[in-house]
């Protein structure tokens, strides 16, 4: 597959105004999803108000989806609940992965590219699987609690039960699944850093903190904030984790929806529901990818 | 299906290969594509009459082996069924609502009306099913609706509880035990909306499955208060077996399978039938409303039904069959599948799974217990 | 003289680092384990050795197309959703336009749809369309879901690139693709690898949308999730996962070691490590 970004010929001289191959790289990308996401979006706005509908017969447009959004308490609860879950998931994700990018992109270890796969390999395994394996790690009986009794620190009939089945599994699994996904946007952001940078801090008399503070820092922080999203987005709306180790206290947004798709046959709910979700996450995608722009400007 | 695919499959997922390749810019590939496939097309028509194609089968994965439809093999045997996966009963709803023509599809007895009524099934023609006869009449009577047979049973089994008796001292024989304080983080129950028909029959009331709005809030606040007690609520059985084999919990929500694999893991286990009797969920196969393949279906259906494939499910996958003649040859399971009792699925020894006139409250109201 | 990092300091993230490779490989280690285990369930204590499962899934023909179905549309939809990032990333790095928040924002956005949601909205988009389901839907699905995470792998690393390198090409006569092709390319290449790694993994294990937009041919989380509800069936996936991670580590590893090979060769030109 070749790669060829500019299919238009490269007849154009003005670079400041549009340039007349941005609709030449923009189209195709913006095409697919327009054809093949806003579409069917379109679909499921079309549920919410029951212009369509699961059951054959003619239904009257209703607002009655989104009446239930904003009056029935469950689901803002159940929102804000996701939202507070995923932001602590992406926080403690960001600073574990961090310093894990910075040593494999600036400690000079000459394997660097070595370690970065041996970090994302475990990522091969089936997510379901690995998410079974921790089962076996935090249960009753499971890895932790038997060397806890082995060692006598804890009381082979009194468990830490709190380990599985539990909002803190939910987060520990979830922090363990995106944590090597997290780790690459940062350390691209950190290795293409120009260390030339670095050395004149250093020959200026700039102690490390104050480089990392006022120039790693800042330079990589469009990658912090990608990996951030990375993490925040996709966790608001997670099902699979909550159901598999979240026992009866895991329950999110994301298991609501699926449930009303699921079992309840009820799509119009459903659809208000994701709605509500895309929508709010694409307003934080909007003010942080200015939030971006704005990095991009202070950096140069 | 643990034999080489025929030669039409590969063809066939060649000539998508290449459709793809040419949509992503290597056009020019597709020449020579499909000359083949032709004559054994005609070749296939010609010997099925009016009747073409595969027979497009919708259902689980894990039914797609062969030795649940060796009969129907035997009859067609160059017209091997193709396998589409359904998650569940509303996925598939979806996918056939999108357009997918399935020839068969495998929803549980609870969604019966549901497909029924949305136009996508229609009923099937029990002349041509032989082995209907020797399939257990209170399930075939689950199966009807509006005076027809829109679904054949297959396979089924129990909801009781399973306990570990050296843990555990139940009080009664009920489903309270699913909510006794004594034994709080060591219990299972089921993600499902029955969890409030069971709470329904648990207070007594005498339709659980069609409760008043006054009946659902009572069984809700039964759930919603004993909720601290539960542990998990499982969705899969590998899930809850796994939990239960290692201790994790003592008390569950269960299927015969689970107490025999758990007998097998030389664990002291019970399987209690509760006072306010069991609950039966039943699977089975319903006909595709547009099927361009109705004998087929029928023959498919119907080898499903046969004592053989009874046996095989019985054996290898610990589920009842509908069968009645078919006999696990493990006895833990032929006595807790209870095949020796011809009054095993009747009322009010058990509670067959039914309709939810109002699944979209019950589905709402146990999401709120959930989310509680 | 190592500004970065000082020598306690390598040290410590040295030992962090290790410490995170034993949390991620715990649960592996678990799995390995398990799939030599004689028993159904995952669970402790381990009930003898067996090779049972390896041998079922070598004979298990559904399986193994399972896996070459995922494999098949791992790698295009990956391709794909590179392709399409690179073209993204370069105009939202190199361009100047009206409404580029909005753009922006309108190609991440696959990142926040609930997969569910967007399996169910494909499928119906396919029936309205007439697009049969097939190999070939899962790939459109899978390339919508990838293309924001390769973009947000390429973008940041397009604008550390200093624009003045491309434009003093330009200004030297060479012409867009060959500024392109000579400036552009091998420096955001590492990204490029990491964004086809991402899209990758991501495709492979997909299931939500897979689930929906899946035709005869299963895909193996399909399979997977599946195989769940039988718990005699669990051993042999397990062992299939086994055998797919020591694969796909010992093609990494051999890529790894040509890249060396390669470089050595050239000596001590400088090239932008392809991983």
């Amino acid at each position: 597959m070749s790669s060829n970004p500019s299919p238009a010929p490269p007849a154009a001289r003005r670079r400041r105004r549009l340039d007349p191959t941005t609709p030449g790289l923009l189209s195709l990308p913006l095409a697919w999803l327009a054809l093949f996401f806003l579409v069917p979006i379109g679909f499921v706005g079309a549920y919410s108000i029951d212009a369509l509908s699961l059951y054959p017969g003619a239904h009257a447009l209703t607002l009655a989806g989104w009446h239930d959004l904003v009056h029935g308490s469950v689901y803002l609860r159940l929102f804000w609940k996701s939202v507070e879950m995923s932001l602590i998931v992406s926080g403690v994700v960001v600073l574990c992965a961090y310093p894990l990018a910075y040593y494999l992109a600036l400690s000079g270890t000459k394997r660097k590219y070595v370690l970065l796969l041996i970090l994302i390999a475990p990522f091969l395994t089936s997510y379901l699987l690995r998410v079974l394996a921790w089962k076996v790690i935090l249960g009753d009986h499971g890895v932790i609690n038997s060397f806890l009794a082995w060692t006598g620190i804890r009381d082979p009939d009194h468990p830490l039960s709190q380990l599985l089945y539990s909002r803190f599994a939910v987060m520990l699994v979830l922090a363990y699944v995106w944590l090597p996904f997290v780790a690459l946007p940062i350390f691209v952001s950190l290795d293409t850093l120009d260390r030339r940078l670095l050395e004149a801090a250093s020959d200026l008399g700039a102690s490390r903190l104050q480089a990392f503070r006022k120039i790693t820092l800042p330079l990589s922080l469009p990658g912090v904030v990608a990996a951030f999203l990375f993490v925040f987005i996709p966790t608001v709306g997670e099902f699979v984790t909550p159901s598999l180790v979240g026992g009866t206290g895991g329950f999110m947004y994301g298991n609501e929806i699926v449930d009303l798709f699921g079992n309840a046959l009820d799509w119009r709910t459903g659809s208000v529901l994701s709605l509500f979700l895309l929508g709010v996450v694409a307003a934080l995608t909007l003010i942080f990818s200015r939030f971006l722009q704005v990095q991009r400007v202070t950096a140069s | 299906m643990r034999e080489t695919r025929d030669p039409g499959e590969r063809r066939l997922e060649r000539s998508e290969f290449l459709k793809l390749a040419a949509a992503t810019g290597g056009a020019g590939l597709l020449a020579g594509l499909g000359a083949g496939t032709a004559e054994a097309r005609i070749a296939a028509l010609s010997k099925l009459g009016a009747e073409s194609g595969r027979l497009q089968v919708l259902d689980w994965v894990g039914y797609e082996v062969p030795q649940l439809w060796t009969q129907y093999a035997k009859l067609y045997p160059s017209e091997k069924p193709q396998f589409t996966f359904m998650t569940n009963e509303a996925n598939a709803l979806g996918k056939m609502h999108a357009g997918f023509k399935a020839d068969v599809v495998h929803p549980c007895v609870g969604w019966v009306k549901d497909f029924a009524d949305s136009g996508l099934v229609q009923p099937w023609t029990p002349s041509k099913l032989k082995n209907l006869l020797s399939l257990n009449p209170s399930m075939v009577k689950a199966g009807q609706y509006k005076g027809k047979q829109w679904w054949i049973p297959a396979d089924w089994g129990f909801d009781k509880i399973l306990y570990r008796t050296d843990k555990v001292k139940p009080k009664e024989r009920s489903y309270n035990l699913l909510f006794d304080d004594r034994y709080g983080g060591k219990i299972a129950w089921f993600d499902d909306i029955n969890q409030l028909v069971l709470a329904g029959y648990v207070l007594g009331f005498k339709k659980p499955y069609d409760q008043t709005d006054a009946e659902l809030k009572q069984s809700q606040k039964l759930l919603i208060s004993k909720k601290h007690l539960a542990r998990m609520l499982w969705s899969s059985e590998t899930d809850m077996q796994a939990a239960f084999a290692s201790g994790d919990i003592w008390i569950a929500y269960a299927w015969p399978a689970d107490w025999v694999a758990m007998k097998a893991k030389k664990l002291p286990v019970a399987y209690m039938t509760p006072k306010e009797g069991a609950i039966s969920w039943i699977c089975g196969l319903m006909l595709g409303k547009d099927s361009s393949r109705v004998d087929h279906a029928h023959a498919y259906a119907d080898a499903w039904s046969s004592r053989q494939s009874a046996q095989w499910l019985e054996d290898n996958y610990a589920y009842g069959h509908a069968n009645t003649k078919a006999r696990p040859k493990d006895a833990n399971l032929a006595k807790v599948l209870e095949v020796a009792n011809p009054n095993a699925l009747k009322e009010p020894h058990t509670h067959i799974d039914r309709y939810y006139r109002r699944r979209s409250l019950y589905a709402k109201l146990w999401d709120e217990v959930k989310a509680s | 003289m190592e500004i970065a990092l000082s020598k306690n300091g390598k040290r410590t993230l040295r030992g962090f680092f290790a410490l995170v490779i034993v949390f991620l490989y715990a649960p592996i280690a678990i799995l390995i384990v398990f799939s030599f285990n004689n028993s159904d369930l995952p669970t402790f204590p381990l009930s003898g050795f067996t090779l049972r499962w390896y041998r079922d899934f070598l004979s298990n023909a559904d399986l193994a197309a399972a896996l070459e179905t995922s494999a098949i549309v791992a790698v295009l939809s990956s391709l794909g959703a590179v392709l399409l990032g690179t073209l993204a990333s370069l105009a939202l790095a190199r361009r100047r336009f009206r409404g580029k928040a909005a753009i922006s924002a309108l190609l991440l956005s696959p990142l926040v749809i609930p997969y569910v949601v967007f399996g169910i909205s494909l499928l119906l988009f396919f029936h309205a369309a007439g697009i049969p389901l097939s190999i070939l839907t899962i790939v459109v699905g899978h390339m919508v879901i990838s293309l924001p995470y390769t973009i947000l792998v390429l973008l940041p690393r397009l604008e550390q690139i200093d624009g003045s390198l491309e434009e003093a090409a330009r200004d030297l006569g060479a012409g867009r693709l060959r500024t392109f092709r000579s400036i552009v390319l091998p420096l955001i290449l590492p990204a490029v690898v990491s964004a086809f790694l991402i899209a990758l993994t991501a495709s492979f294990d997909e299931y939500a949308v897979a689930s929906f937009v899946v035709g005869t041919r299963t895909t193996f989380p399909i399979y997977l999730y599946g195989a769940l509800r039988f718990p005699s069936r669990l051993p042999e996936v397990i062992a299939v996962a086994v055998i797919v991670m020591t694969a796909s580590l010992l093609v990494c590893i051999g890529a790894e070691l040509g890249r060396r090979a390669a470089e050595r060769r050239l000596g001590g030109l400088e090239s932008p490590a392809p991983s």
